[in-house]
């Protein structure tokens, strides 16, 4: 549906996006995740239009930006950044002016706001002024308006922005139900958001791609060791001696402040669990606690895109790494 | 053609909806109700020289043009720079309408209301042909003319208007540009070569008002504002799509 091949985008000497290739797939409910000013939004304007990219290839839909930029905008349904609708009409009044925007005819129009109407639960709300609206209000009757020429593509641009927690929790429900229909790019950088909506993440820091790949993936690939948290009643020597035997097992250490905790570092992909209550069993003790723990998305997420500068040939190794990664992953 | 209407309609609305709008027509009534009465109290004299009171009406006191200078800034100061200050613009310009249509839709409401303004004074030749006599034909020419030169100051207006995020400094850009194209013709007197008069006499509104009132339309006038006016929104579009390669 997307297809985006080295696009960059320059502003005078400020490099905003540097090379990004990626595809979007039908169906597919796509995050884009990065810290501010990473090129998110940049990246977004190009696809939907509303800046041309200074160099790349990019097409939606199967129709190029360059050559066919009115017949590819069609295609694509936009929710920018901070919702920007014009406070003085009402909610029916501006559906309607997006709607002949979008060149629907009258009848159609009528049975597609209908639809919007109601599929973003706006029916209270539909001849109110947008000016007194509340800001998750607001960010739906963006979200009626982008879908209502039935676009192939929607793309949004941090839907879940200023909104209190319940609106959000109402809005992530609603582009749940979204993706069930359309292909969908979003982004955002709230982690958890991306992680529990989207099948695929796309992580992009100074403009470039520094990895790619399912939620699970990006775990899998990027946690590196699993870790075993361990709290047992025994004699903390006996303890140390026997568990840093165990097959798997790199490391142990004491964990600091309790006597009875210990962290298993063991290489990447061992689960010595049972091993250590074999162990446990065998020799008595008490097992209070097993635990395996998981990098999550936030530490990928922190690791990959907290760079201190001085750190820079170290650098370019990890963003390879993530490249190459990045390409293994794209799905064909 | 749907787009240009499809926001033409919009724009009109918003028009309708603002404050300001209905304080500018206010204004306009006031001014010139107060001008026309001044005009047939002054014709009314005895003393006073033979004339017609639309003739002087259209572009004869300094109040028509202080009224014109003021309302085209006000008309046009918010068509495009609202739209980038509030980010809507990105709305608009992803759905499947051009540049140019854009422009030209909001350019063609602000000419709308623009006449809409001008619309009461209708009154003022009702009036007096229920008095008296009037002759239709310079009424019309006058007419022309209001309509022509507003079309060049809203199109001044509008390039304003595409070159900022701001509707002040839209309307003092617009103020700063309309103060030339109104003045300079007026130095016509100034100078002795004859080449240098006549082509400011060419740019001298207040001239081609005085000529209009009196029923003389020369096509050459309605060619420059009709000229100027596409170029000022021809280049109002290219300033809306100059996003692209900044």
């Amino acid at each position: 549906m997307i297809d985006a091949q080295d696009l960059t985008r320059r502003y005078g000497e400020f490099t905003a996006v540097d090379g990004i290739s990626f595809t979007v797939d039908e169906g597919e409910i796509v995050g884009m995740l990065g810290p501010n000013g990473a090129g998110k939004t940049t990246t977004l304007r190009m696809i939907t239009g509303f800046l041309p990219p200074t160099d790349g290839h990019l097409t939606v839909g199967g129709r190029d930006l360059f050559s066919d930029p009115v017949a590819a905008r069609r295609e694509v349904g936009y929710l920018p950044e901070n919702v920007a609708l014009y406070p003085e009409m009402r909610v029916s009044e501006y559906l309607h002016y997006r709607a002949m925007l979008e060149g629907l005819g009258r009848g159609e129009s009528k049975s597609r706001i209908s639809e919007a109407v109601q599929s973003c639960f706006l029916e209270e709300v539909e001849n109110q002024i947008i000016g007194t609206l509340s800001k998750g209000y607001r960010q739906r009757v963006g979200l009626a308006a982008a879908i209502l020429h039935q676009p192939s593509v929607l793309v949004l641009d941090e839907p879940t922005v200023g909104l209190d927690p319940k609106q959000i929790i109402a809005i992530r429900e609603l582009i749940r139900e979204l993706g069930h229909k359309q292909t969908l790019l979003l982004s955002s950088h709230i982690l958890p958001e991306v992680e529990l909506l989207c099948d695929r993440v796309i992580i992009i820091d100074r403009g470039r791609i520094v990895a790619e790949g399912s939620p699970q993936d990006l775990q899998d690939s990027w946690v590196g060791n699993t870790i075993l948290r361990v709290e047992l009643k025994a004699g903390p020597e006996e303890a140390l001696a026997i568990l840093g035997r165990l097959p798997g097992v790199v490391d142990i250490e004491v964990l600091a402040g309790d006597a009875s905790c210990y962290r298993l570092e063991c290489t990447k992909g061992a689960d010595p669990r049972q091993a250590v209550f074999e162990a446990a069993k065998e020799r008595g003790w008490v097992l209070l606690e097993l635990a395996r723990e998981q990098a999550s998305l936030e530490e990928i997420f922190v690791r990959l895109t907290t760079q201190e500068p001085v750190a820079g040939s170290v650098q370019v190794e990890v963003d390879d790494g993530a490249r190459n990664q990045g390409q293994e992953e794209v799905p064909s | 053609m749907k787009g240009i209407l499809s926001v033409m309609g919009r724009e009109l609305r918003a028009f309708f909806f603002s404050p300001l709008a209905y304080i500018v027509a206010a204004l306009l009534l006031v001014v010139n109700g107060l001008v026309f009465w001044l005009i047939v109290s002054y014709l009314n004299d005895p003393r006073a020289q033979f004339g017609a009171p639309l003739e002087l009406f259209f572009g004869q006191t300094l109040y028509f043009w202080l009224v014109l200078l003021f309302v085209a800034p006000v008309l046009t100061m918010r068509l495009l720079s609202e739209e980038r200050r509030s980010g809507t613009i990105e709305v608009l310009m992803t759905a499947p309408v051009t540049e140019g249509q854009v422009v030209t839709g909001k350019y063609l409401a602000a000419l709308l209301f623009y006449c809409f303004l001008w619309l009461p004074t209708l009154a003022y030749p009702a009036l007096l042909a229920y008095y008296s006599e009037v002759d239709w034909g310079p009424v019309l020419a006058g007419y022309l003319g209001v309509l022509g030169i507003g079309a060049l100051f809203l199109s001044v207006g509008l390039l304003a208007s595409s070159l900022t995020k701001s509707q002040l400094v839209a309307a003092i850009l617009t103020f700063a540009m309309l103060i030339p194209l109104f003045t300079f013709g007026l130095l016509e007197n100034l100078f002795s070569d004859a080449p240098i008069r006549e082509a400011l006499s060419y740019l001298n509104l207040w001239q081609h008002m005085a000529e209009l009132g009196k029923g003389i339309v020369d096509t050459r006038h309605l060619v420059y504002y009709l000229s100027a006016t596409v170029l000022f929104v021809f280049l109002s579009a290219r300033a809306l799509e100059s996003r692209k390669w900044r």
